[in-house]
């Protein structure tokens, strides 16, 4: 669940959303709480203006006009305001004062206080010059200034504030819950269409790779994923039908021979036969024989390759003696086919590298040269302790043929049933010299003939 | 009967050729395909065994190269492929039979006999002219109930004039369809034959009926006499 789609997007958005209503919350709140505490310090200054303006000078003499302020007479949550002179001389104050005193207050705009019965609220200071009452002559400013302080509790701004926040807190979790809902809806909705992937994909089978999955209705970001199962599964059919010729080929050369042997068997058995007949049988018998004991060498060597990296147990090999024990094999074969073989490979050459492994390169290469050079033709193997060639007489090996040759199942001709040659043999000998690390390469020399050369060092 | 052996592994086409001349065939052998279609539009074989996986052409494509050339020789398949599609393939095209290696090759000489039978309009393997009696399948011959010795060549003669019963054989088409190219050609070569297979078959001798008519000119026919 941790790793589904869903669960992060949820998470993810949360947290953004989140992140965003809580700036924009802080945002709101401040300017609320300015243009609210603004609102309530005008309202101050009205106040204090209007009881400043109830203080006169009467004949010189300041005095105080109280009209009636109810705010500031009742008991529960009073308003407070006190007025004095310059001097000090307190001109009035508010009866909730009781024996507390506003002169103490911070002077200023609006200050934040605590009010005398403890409450929190805000206090505001005017000082202006005294009304001059009813006097005859030429109107005149007076010299005696009163200041005003008033302050009032703030519960009404803290409550509208609250009821801000409470709103702000009930719209932000309704609008994360919306915006992760609407995610989850619109993820969901999206991946419906990769269950049904997920069914055409459970679908398929071996027998069934022929098909490619269809991205119809999949959103655009799982196409390129379809798209690389296609080509996986492209992949794949390849390797599978490479499989199939590989085993069918494989049937077809152990089949063959074993028809071989089957007939032979059969015609000489079907009646009396001279010694001499029985001997050509045996022998063509024995023949067959051992290229079908070639044949599963090879594959089991090929098996063996596949499997994983092949144990090299490098020692001294003397390449001459190798070379001439790996053509008994083919001597047979040769001979019936008129090929001569010359093992020109130096007395002294000596390689250290794994005789097994490398027997099975020289063996293959002989091989390769025994069925594919031309009636009455000659095999020659050269060499010292830095590489080794096998030479043949010919015919060159056609040049389009020529850079797919060490490949597996790769034929150069429609089909060779000598019992070794499917295209095992020489993709044998290149995986077991890259097993080795040595090179094999193979070239047309300029006599027509053929060279294949294995670089020992 | 002659049969022309497509095979490119030399032992199993060594072998088969050696069986089939011993079952009194006349044999030739190739191991490529193009080769294989070039003898078989020049010589007159009554069937042949097409291995498929031949090089130069394969033998689907000889197969169907022969019937687009309205070619009836028989063709039993043998191949490794044993796959039904395989089979249908070669079948749809043309072939007369299918086998698949290995086999045995006392089955393959039986389907070979019945691709042959099939071709000459024969449902059976016994063939009776008047007291004579051969058996392609035990490859026995009897005139009066007696069993009668003879060699491959002889009793392919014989075998090939009682296939076409009835028929005059020319010699040359005795020719084509008894002797392969390991035959040495001469002018009375058949003749000679017919003479050594008259004599064993005691032929118009001792009171027995002539079965091999001499048509002067022409050649020969194997019938019963008009009973006069």
């Amino acid at each position: 669940m941790r790793r589904s789609l869903r669960f992060r997007l949820a998470v993810s958005v949360v947290a953004v959303v989140a992140a965003a209503l809580v700036a924009l919350s802080l945002v709101l709140h401040a300017v609320f709480a300015r243009a609210l505490v603004r609102q309530f310090d005008a309202r101050l200054l009205g106040d204090a203006v209007a009881i400043a303006g109830m203080a006169e000078e009467d004949m010189h003499a300041p005095e105080f006009e109280a009209e009636s302020l109810p705010e500031f007479e009742r008991p529960v949550r009073p308003a407070y305001f006190e007025a004095w002179l310059d001097d000090g001389r307190v001109l009035a104050r508010s009866p909730s004062l009781n024996a507390a005193d506003l002169r103490r207050t911070a002077p200023g705009a609006g200050v934040d206080v605590i009010l005398p019965d403890g409450r929190a609220g805000r206090a505001i200071h005017v000082r202006q010059p005294l009304r001059v009452e009813d006097e005859p002559g030429p109107p005149r400013v007076s010299k005696q200034f009163v200041t005003v302080a008033v302050a009032r509790g703030t519960e009404e701004v803290a409550g509208t504030l609250a009821s801000v926040r409470l709103w702000m807190l009930a719209l932000a979790l309704l609008t994360l819950f919306g915006a992760s809902a609407a995610a989850l809806v619109a993820v969901s909705l999206g991946l419906r269409s990769t269950r049904a992937l997920a069914v055409e994909i459970a679908d398929l089978d071996a027998a069934r790779l022929d098909r490619a999955l269809v991205a119809h209705g999949l959103p655009d970001e799982i196409g390129p994923v379809v798209a690389k199962i296609n080509e996986l599964l492209a992949r794949v059919r390849e390797s599978l039908a490479r499989e199939k010729r590989f085993t069918a080929d494989v049937s077809h050369e152990l089949r063959t021979p074993l028809a071989a042997l089957r007939t032979t068997l059969d015609v000489t058995a079907s009646r009396e036969r001279s010694p001499a007949e029985y001997r050509a049988a045996i022998d063509q018998v024995n023949v067959v024989t051992q290229q079908m004991q070639a044949l599963c060498e090879n594959l089991l060597s090929l098996a063996r390759l596949d499997a994983g990296p092949v144990a090299v147990r490098p020692t001294d090999v003397a390449l001459r003696a190798l070379v001439q024990s790996c053509w008994h094999l083919f001597e047979g074969g040769a001979r019936a086919r008129g090929l001569r073989f010359e093992n020109d490979v130096d007395a002294d050459a000596r390689v250290a590298t794994d005789p097994d492994q490398l027997r099975v390169i020289v063996s293959n290469l002989l091989s390769n040269a025994t069925a594919y050079t031309a009636s009455g033709g000659t095999i020659r193997a050269r060499g010292n302790g830095d590489r080794l060639e096998v030479h043949d007489s010919g015919p060159p090996i056609p040049p389009e043929v020529l850079p797919h040759i060490f490949e597996r199942f790769f034929r150069g001709d429609a089909m060779r049933s000598d019992g070794v040659h499917c295209g095992i043999g020489l993709a044998l000998v290149r995986g077991v010299a890259d097993a080795l690390g040595l090179r094999v390469a193979a070239e047309n020399t300029a006599d027509g003939g053929v060279a294949f050369t294995v670089s020992l060092r | 009967m002659r049969v022309l052996v497509v095979e490119d592994y030399e032992p199993l086409a060594r072998s088969l050729a050696q069986g089939l001349r011993e079952a009194a065939y006349a044999v030739d052998v190739t191991g490529d395909g193009a080769a294989a279609l070039e003898l078989a539009r020049t010589n007159a074989y009554d069937a042949l065994v097409l291995d498929l996986m031949v090089p130069k052409l394969d033998g689907l494509s000889v197969l169907r190269r022969l019937r687009a050339d309205g070619s009836r020789a028989g063709v039993l398949i043998i191949t490794a492929r044993d796959q039904v599609p395989d089979r249908v393939g070669a079948l749809d095209l043309g072939a007369d039979d299918y086998l698949v290696k290995p086999f045995a090759f006392e089955e393959l000489l039986a389907r070979l006999r019945a691709v042959i039978r099939r071709r000459y309009g024969a449902a059976e393997n016994l063939v009776r002219v008047g007291d004579l009696e051969l058996d392609g399948a035990a490859r026995t011959v009897k005139r009066g109930g007696r069993a009668i010795a003879l060699s491959a060549r002889e009793f392919a003669l014989l075998e090939y004039l009682a296939l076409r019963r009835g028929q005059v054989v020319t010699r040359t088409e005795i020719w084509e369809h008894v002797y392969d190219f390991a035959a040495e050609p001469s002018s009375n070569v058949v003749d000679v034959y017919v003479g050594y297979l008259r004599r064993k078959l005691g032929d118009g001798e001792g009171g027995a009926a002539r079965l091999i008519q001499t048509h002067r000119g022409l050649g020969y026919a194997l019938e019963a006499p008009e009973p006069t």
